[in-house]
């Protein structure tokens, strides 16, 4: 079994012209937490995490605090929003470097991939590298689980 | 002369190294070090023995010492603790909490290292701002300065001052009744100064003024039982630095006992502790020994010494103070630990020749100790600070630190100038 065999097909992506007001739109639109950036080919350039638009509203200082258990209110924090001139400005500023795998990509390399690089999804493309699919944890840990079930039952 | 001259070249050349930052310090030191032990045994002028012993040990063990205190009390939450403890009394109101967080800031620092200070209150710093939606920039410049200014006050509060009091004799003591009264009107100068400085963003009233009194300084205390030892090991350090006259112990001797102590009672992990110290620092003090003990023995310094008692027909009030000025300036750009490490030989041989040091080694004490607040790249607590800073909505750009940390340096060089020359005969001995 390959990654081609349990990915979704139907993947959103945005162009690198877009804002991050447009990502943000698509994210809310479709419910989805990463975004592919593509060229004008369909090939990925990056990608744009759910995280990566968040950190307009928590900064990464955040990060650098061994805890939060003393703090029971955000405070102004709570109500903040990027302005206007942060969101119209290109998505490509909040981009990340993408990791992808091609169709024919085994499902415990991509697995061990995603694990690697700390992702939760998985961009998939063709041979001539466009964007075709998309792959979470789930999607690929439970085909894996799936092959189990060929395994008999122990003897004793 | 050949020596003297590639001596020279050695140490200047890591110098630009150093300072233009295409090597990392440590590496440039211990290049130069290695260089320069290579060229003494080559020309029979430095030996391997006399670089050794050119390696300060009494430096290099205070500093050990207090970075084990350090990293024994950074994961306990106790700077966090503080940090939120101010906070919360600020009540959100901004004058007040600049005070509070400087006030906390230079306590800390008058005793323990400025960076790691600064690095673990920052970003509570920040975060308390962002509950009061208000800007963090004020707050983060004045802890940076003002960290800066309180490491000057003691004998333990920077490494040039570590540095001088190795090379000139000086006590904990001597450093509590010379520097800190100047540190603290220079402090307060600064202090003010900021409140002026930042008057425009000050003014702001907080729109969650209340949510700080939500902050539990006691949730943030990771581990009280750990700080708890620390802190009264480091109190019992702190007792026997005043007293090291009496007992007649070094200042190295205190602060490894009192890591000895504090490992013994805590019983850490060990390794964690230890990876928590700044070996590149430790390495890169010896390695500065070694290059200017090297210049030393090819006679550079001397010659250095000889030019300067030339120009003793200036008062030697004024030649303290042109001292002052030149540390503080050179200071402001480069890192005040090779400039201290640099000059320190040259007051030692112009003591040597019969001159009265000793208002010299104060005069750079405060040109070391408040010349790093000039820049963004002045001190490692301003690099770390603006650093945090880029992590924020706003971050400190070199303009913003040109317009606020400019003024407080010169205000407080200023200040120590004008104590100087008033207390002049208290520096003279």
């Amino acid at each position: 079994m390959v990654i081609r065999d349990c990915m979704k097909r139907k993947v959103f992506s945005i162009p690198a012209t877009a804002t991050i007001r447009q990502a943000a739109a698509l994210m809310t639109e479709q419910h989805i937490g990463l975004l592919p950036v593509v060229d004008r080919q369909g090939k990925p350039g990056g990608i744009v995490q759910l995280s990566d638009l968040l950190s307009l509203e928590l900064p990464d200082f955040f990060n650098l605090l061994p805890d939060l258990d003393f703090v029971h209110d955000f405070g102004a924090a709570e109500t903040a929003c990027p302005s206007a001139e942060e969101l119209d400005g290109p998505v490509t500023m909040r981009m990340g470097p993408v990791t992808f795998v091609e169709e024919n990509c085994g499902l415990l390399r991509a697995y061990a991939l995603m694990m690697k690089h700390n992702l939760y999804d998985l961009p998939v493309v063709s041979d001539d590298g466009v964007l075709v699919g998309l792959a979470s944890r789930v999607d690929i840990g439970v085909a894996i689980l799936a092959t189990w079930a060929t395994v008999g039952p122990s003897v004793t | 002369m050949i020596a003297q001259i590639l001596t020279a070249l050695i140490f200047f050349a890591s110098l630009w190294l150093i300072f233009s930052e295409r090597l990392n310090r440590t590496i440039v030191g211990l290049l130069g070090a290695a260089l320069m032990v290579g060229l003494g045994k080559l020309l029979h002028f430095y030996t391997e023995s006399q670089a050794m012993a050119a390696v300060d040990f009494n430096t290099l063990g205070l500093l050990l010492g207090m970075m084990i205190l350090v990293a024994m009390l950074e994961p306990t939450g106790f700077f966090q603790f503080l940090a939120v403890w101010a906070g919360r009394v600020s009540g959100g109101r901004q004058v007040r909490l600049l005070v509070l967080l400087g006030t906390v800031t230079t306590l800390v620092s008058m005793f323990l290292d400025n960076v790691t200070t600064v690095v673990l209150i920052a970003p509570v710093t920040i975060l308390i701002c962002e509950i009061l939606g208000i800007t963090p920039v004020p707050y983060l410049i004045a802890e940076a300065l003002l960290s800066n200014t309180g490491g000057a006050a003691t004998l333990v509060g920077d490494p040039p001052n570590m540095l001088i009091a190795s090379a000139s004799g000086f006590t904990f003591n001597d450093f509590l009744t010379h520097t800190l009264p100047v540190v603290l009107v220079a402090w307060l100068a600064a202090l003010l100064l900021l409140c002026y400085l930042f008057r425009r963003e000050l003014a702001i009233r907080s729109p969650k003024a209340e949510a700080v009194m939500k902050l539990n300084p006691r949730e943030s205390l990771d581990e009280p039982k750990t700080a708890r030892r620390v802190l009264v090991v480091l109190c019992g350090a702190i007792l026997l630095f005043f007293l090291e006259e009496v007992f007649s112990l070094s200042p190295a001797f205190v602060a490894l006992s009192a890591a000895a102590v504090a490992l013994a009672w805590v019983q850490p992990d060990i390794n964690a502790v230890l990876r928590r110290i700044e070996w590149s620092v430790l390495v890169f003090f010896a390695a500065l020994f070694i290059m200017v003990g090297g210049l030393e023995a090819s006679g550079v310094l001397g010659g250095m010494v000889t030019l300067l008692e030339r120009i003793q027909t200036i008062p030697p009030n004024i030649f303290g103070l042109v001292l002052l000025w030149f540390t503080a300036g050179l200071s402001a750009f480069l890192d005040n630990v090779p400039i201290t490490i640099a000059l320190v030989p040259v007051l030692q041989g112009l003591e040597a020749h019969g001159v009265n040091v000793q208002p010299l080694w104060w005069a750079l004490a405060f040109g070391a100790g408040f010349g790093g607040n000039g820049t963004i790249i002045g001190s490692t607590a301003n690099i770390v600070v603006a650093s945090i800073s880029e992590r924020t909505r706003t971050p400190i750009t070199s303009k913003l630190w040109n317009k606020r940390g400019l003024p407080v340096m010169l205000v407080t060089c200023t200040v120590a100038s004008v104590l100087y020359l008033l207390l002049y005969p208290l520096f003279t001995r």
